[in-house]
């Protein structure tokens, strides 16, 4: 099948040897919401860029509906890409602004201004249509931004930290605005960030990278439940990882004693939500015996600090509503007990 | 010191600075309004605007034949607008060249750079040599107009290197983003962003190439530039028709820099509305 987008193990290599991103596969369906997350640096900027056509590529391909854009300059590719700093034409009012993608375009006029209109009226622009573009606040020139790029009809909408600029308040507003925008469009939209939940809740896959690598794509849901390497582990949800040694399938040795899991490795990832305060008894559930250090209930969600038989000290969460919870004070022992289905085992 | 005489002190100090800046041309300008048969020095013997109708050839007779400027102003103007256009071309062409690093881009902006820090003198010398030497007769739109391409075009090219050194690159990229040619992009977004910054270099060629004197000397041939035919004058005797020629071109020169501070009011407008926008949303 046809993907709209595909990368075929692209990379890039600074002419220093300074290696960008490297190996990157990714395979994109149309009117998928993909996210790639990762720290500063990590490459994700610059992958969106090559896709862009703004940085070339030095290994690998790029193809976008089966064709191969490597060698592309960027105003030939079917991609539009949205900034973090709007980027804006100062000397042009909004309507100028949005209309200018399709100004050199040969196309009939009225059908030109009908499509300006149009857009205009979706992100309800029309009363600032004749102001300059610079005069408005942040969140009005970031929609300005995304009618000026989805006015042309690109078959991919890029969009580099789009929301990194607006607070917190504001970001919550375009980011649910993208994704109906997204749903109802069915464009495929590529986003890079470096916030957690931006990738988390709105994408349908997230591509973690760091160091020019990809570390995992998935789902955001199986990403958080399982993380398939160290990094993934450290840098999405808050995980306590305990290392041992690989005794069969799906089990390790530990200095906690025996630990099983999903997967094969030397290392066990338990997310914090995993943990119950009060163990339930099934047959094979894990149980790890410390002692409660620190408490802390924020509305409904319990925090607490465990120190467990290694000395380590972990974050439980765990719901205030849960029967023993609010009995419970620090400096007393507790048992924690993890279904193995929650575990995953991963190479560390 | 005591605040309270730093700042009375400061505007003193101001005040004779630029005393001291147009004093010279203040002496100039009264002198100009000097009577028919007054000189080139004070006491002013009676006011009257003689040396400028005898400027322009108004006066029925007189002791003074006219300034002969009339021609050499003329082609003063002319040389300086091609140096402009030439200088402030190559300018921001090369400036935006050097956006990015490229093999030489070190030698080659300190190679464009010394065309305006060697003397003067030496260059026109050196040209009036070449010229002598390859055959080529000297004439302010060859040889001095060459001069005046290599001297103006440094500063050009610095200023258009500040412009594009704070230019937010982001702009051009979405432009092409939309699919419209680096070409079309340069036009449309580009250049009206940038052209603050190129009427200054335009000003700054302008200014330099009308005033200029040693490159000029040695290189212009037979028929002059203003300033070395005002030069040529001193050599005869000093009326004040010279300081009456001397107001109007300041005047002239006034009115070129209000035009460019106008300009400039009126498309910085956009720029730093947009600066400002970005700071907030940064």
């Amino acid at each position: 099948m046809l993907h709209d987008l595909e990368l075929i193990q692209v990379g890039k290599t600074y002419p220093d040897g300074t290696v960008a991103v490297s190996d990157f596969d990714l395979k994109v369906e149309k009117g998928e919401f993909v996210a790639f997350l990762g720290p500063s640096g990590c490459g994700k900027s610059t992958t969106l860029r090559m896709i862009a056509g703004f940085e070339d590529i030095t290994n690998g391909e790029i193809l976008i509906k089966g064709q191969n854009v490597s060698a592309m300059p960027p105003e030939q590719r079917p991609t539009s890409m949205i900034f973090q700093n709007y980027a804006l034409f100062p000397h042009m009012t909004v309507r100028q602004n949005v209309a200018f993608g399709l100004d050199l375009k040969k196309m009939p006029t009225w059908e030109k201004d009908d499509k300006v209109d149009r857009i205009l009226d979706m992100f309800d622009l029309n009363d600032f249509a004749d102001r300059r573009a610079d005069k408005l606040s942040g969140g009005q020139r970031q929609r300005i931004a995304l009618a000026r790029g989805l006015v042309v009809e690109p078959e991919i909408l890029l969009l580099d930290e789009p929301l990194g600029a607006l607070d917190a308040n504001l970001r919550r507003i375009i980011q649910n605005e993208l994704k109906l925008l997204q749903r109802e469009l069915g464009i495929t939209f590529i986003f890079v960030t470096h916030a957690q939940s931006e990738a988390l809740g709105l994408s349908d896959r997230v591509v973690v990278m760091s160091n020019g690598v990809v570390e995992q794509v998935s789902p955001p849901k199986e990403l958080y439940r399982r993380p398939v390497s160290r990094f993934v582990a450290d840098f999405i949800g808050s995980n306590t990882m305990i290392a041992g040694r690989s005794v069969g399938a799906g089990q390790i040795d530990t200095p906690l004693g025996l630990l099983s899991g999903q997967g094969a490795g030397d290392l066990a990832v338990i997310p914090a939500e995993a943990f119950r305060i009060t163990p339930a008894g099934t047959p094979g559930e894990i149980r790890l015996d410390g002692t409660l250090t620190g408490k802390s209930l924020v509305g409904s969600v319990g925090h607490l600090r465990v120190r467990l038989a290694d000395n380590r000290e972990i974050s439980v969460e765990t719901h205030a509503a849960t029967p023993g919870a609010q009995a419970l004070t620090p400096g007393q022992p507790i048992t924690l007990g993890v279904d193995p289905a929650a575990v995953t085992l991963i190479q560390s | 010191m005591n605040t309270n005489l730093l700042k009375p002190g400061l505007a003193a100090y101001t005040g004779l600075f630029l005393l001291f800046l147009y004093g010279p041309l203040i002496v100039l300008a009264i002198l100009s309004f000097q009577g028919p048969n007054g000189g080139p020095q004070f006491p002013v013997q009676e006011w009257s605007t003689y040396w400028y109708q005898h400027l322009f050839g108004a006066t029925d007779t007189s002791r003074v034949s006219q300034l002969p400027v009339g021609e050499s102003l003329l082609r003063s103007l002319v040389l300086a607008f091609m140096t402009t256009v030439v200088s402030t071309v190559l300018g921001v062409m090369s400036a935006e060249a050097f956006r990015v690093r490229f093999k030489g881009s070190g030698p080659a902006f300190y190679l464009i750079i010394l065309g305006m820090m060697v003397p003067g003198v030496l260059v026109g010398l050196g040209m009036a040599l070449l010229s002598n030497f390859i055959g080529v007769s000297r004439a302010w739109w060859g040889t001095a107009f060459v001069l005046h391409v290599v001297y103006t075009y440094p500063f050009a090219f610095l200023v258009m290197l500040a412009i594009f050194n704070r230019f937010d690159r982001t702009v051009e990229e979405a432009s092409l983003s939309l699919g419209v040619s680096p070409a079309q992009t340069f036009r449309r977004v580009t250049f009206p962003i940038i052209f603050p910054g190129v009427l200054s270099a335009m000003l700054f060629s302008f200014t330099l190439s009308y005033d200029e004197f040693s490159r000029t000397l040695f290189t212009i041939g037979r028929e002059l530039t203003l300033p070395l035919s005002i030069y040529g004058t001193f050599s005869v005797e000093i009326y004040p028709n010279l300081f009456a020629f001397g107001v109007l071109t300041t005047v002239f020169s006034f009115t070129l820099l209000v035009v460019y501070g106008l300009l400039m009011k009126r498309f910085t407008a956009v720029k730093s509305g947009s600066y400002k926008g970005q700071e907030e949303a940064a």
